[in-house]
């Protein structure tokens, strides 16, 4: 998890860190040239695959010196803290002081201490943040967190919404647009660079802003920042609206299929895919006698009944199936 | 195949002026015939000529700014008109203010279905903007000329920001050869 994080991170990161990754990457083999080069199972040694050269002995394991068999004792043994993350203002490197007023021995102390305690408990939230800088990302980065949890994304997401709230905010693009703007369409972008795209909708429903804004502040940001998104893929939506929908794994197959077919006529141009995902599913579910009523598949994908009906109509049209 | 170029259409033409002085719009409302002022909808005031169709904004810095016009020759000669009743309101304007085409929008055709998707990874997804969920066309930033075109899905195109009526062939030509170099126009 952690690995997969700091990876993503490592993607977005400048373009320095990534010549360093590749040049890591492209190493070969000195007898043969080819790059299948594979740490042996012991990882001591780094051998080719293709000619059985050694490259590398005594390679340095950057693992845990000691052994742990469950979860409680990885963590009395480990003598680390939890990764840094990028959704906190302080990348999780923080001080806190606990609420608890109890010793390391866990007796209570006593009242003169505890309200000495209290002050210090103050002033270590106080100094925290520093400026209102500080503040402000802090508040925008709880703002994803909020947002992430009311629409169930992954922790992943939320690291890649806040690297791209970062990036906006190193690049001077909030000037002029309200944090939450700002905040919501990096979150919107990082559903979508994560291949888990929610439309502005959904996102809206969790938002303190309006649609249109986020739109507007999304397409700026992606604008300046370079982030090359690729349209959404209608077959994106499939799963979620079918499970939402409680229709079977063979409804979801055909309304894939559909949506591959029709796409690849050129039905899809300019059409919102969330709009044509539901047809497709509606479409699907008549096909497969697990018949949906369009006000069901409208109000799961919210789109209308109309898009729906219009989306049908040239699909299957395409299709060449008569519904 | 037709070329595309043919089917360039000058939808409409904005150009700016200025008679030289400042204009109590109040005035210039109650005695121009015709005329729309309502500074609490639009600071500035309207002014619509029938033939050529167009609108003249009209500002109390004595700035114009005519619109709806279909050709640069129209915006001329629907400025021409405004002069002329300004001049009968007894307003000094010089004889030939200078007039700036500010922007141009065309209209075209390439004929044929085009599949947007392919086309917005095609053309690099550095230089466009395809948002299907927000608009249904696709925006395609050129630099030379400094045009903006709308391609959509049924193959019409709407270009945009250009200052001269040749700036919309150059794009049209220049879209043209990068969709066929692709291989996205068949």
């Amino acid at each position: 998890m952690t690995r997969s994080t700091r990876q993503r991170e490592r993607e977005t990161a400048a373009k320095q860190e990534e010549e360093e990754d590749s040049e890591e990457g492209v190493r070969e083999c000195p007898e043969c040239g080819s790059d299948n080069l594979v740490k042996s199972s012991d990882r001591a040694e780094l051998v080719c695959n293709d000619c059985g050269l050694v490259v590398e002995e005594e390679q340095i394991d950057p693992g845990p010196e000691w052994r742990a068999f469950n979860h409680q004792e990885r963590q009395e043994k480990s003598r680390v803290g939890a990764p840094t993350t990028q959704t906190m203002h302080d990348k999780g490197l923080t001080t806190t002081i606990d609420w608890k007023d109890k010793d390391a021995y866990g007796r209570s102390i006593s009242s003169k201490k505890r309200s000495q305690m209290h002050r210090l408990r103050k002033w270590q939230e106080r100094i925290r943040t520093k400026d209102a800088g500080e503040r402000n990302l802090q508040f925008a980065l709880s703002e994803i967190d909020r947002m992430a949890s009311a629409l169930g994304v992954p922790r992943s997401v939320r690291e890649v919404a806040s690297v791209i709230y970062r990036r906006a905010l190193k690049e001077d693009l909030i000037r002029g647009r309200s944090i939450e703007g700002v905040a919501t369409s990096a979150l919107y972008a990082a559903c979508r660079k994560e291949g888990i795209p929610r439309s502005l909708e959904e996102i809206s429903e969790v938002s303190r802003v309006e649609r249109k804004e986020i739109g507007r502040t999304y397409r700026y940001i992606s604008q300046e920042l370079g982030l090359e998104m690729k349209p959404v893929d209608p077959k994106k939506y499939v799963p979620r609206f079918c499970s939402e929908l409680e229709l079977t794994e063979e409804v979801q197959s055909k309304a894939n299929e559909i949506i591959e077919t029709t796409a690849e006529e050129g039905l899809l141009s300019g059409k919102s895919p969330t709009g044509y995902a539901a047809a497709a599913i509606y479409a699907a579910s008549l096909l497969c006698n697990e018949k949906k009523t369009q006000r069901e598949v409208a109000d799961v994908a919210q789109v209308t009944e109309v898009t729906i009906r219009n989306r049908y109509q040239e699909q299957i049209e395409a299709m060449g199936i008569h519904g | 195949m037709t070329d595309p170029k043919e089917t360039i259409n000058i939808e409409n033409v904005v150009a700016s002026t200025g008679i030289g002085q400042e204009l109590d719009l109040q005035s210039v409302a109650m005695d121009l015939e015709g005329a729309d002022y309502d500074p609490e909808q639009f600071p500035g005031l309207v002014y619509r000529t029938q033939d050529p169709k167009s609108a003249a904004l009209i500002f109390r810095s004595g700035k114009i700014v005519c619109t709806g016009a279909k050709s640069t020759d129209d915006v001329h000669e629907s400025l021409r008109i405004v002069f002329d009743k300004l001049r009968e309101l007894s307003i000094k304007v010089e004889d030939d203010p200078e007039i700036v085409v500010q922007n141009i929008v065309t209209s075209a055709d390439l004929g044929r279905q085009l599949n947007l998707n392919a086309i917005a990874i095609g053309l690099g997804l550095e230089n466009i903007e395809y948002e299907p969920e927000q608009f249904p066309g696709l925006v395609y930033r050129l630099d030379d000329p400094e045009v903006v075109a709308l391609l959509f899905g049924s193959g019409k195109l709407v270009i945009t920001g250009g200052k001269e009526p040749k700036d919309a062939e150059h794009a049209v030509d220049k879209i043209t050869s990068r969709l066929e170099e692709l291989g996205l126009l068949d």
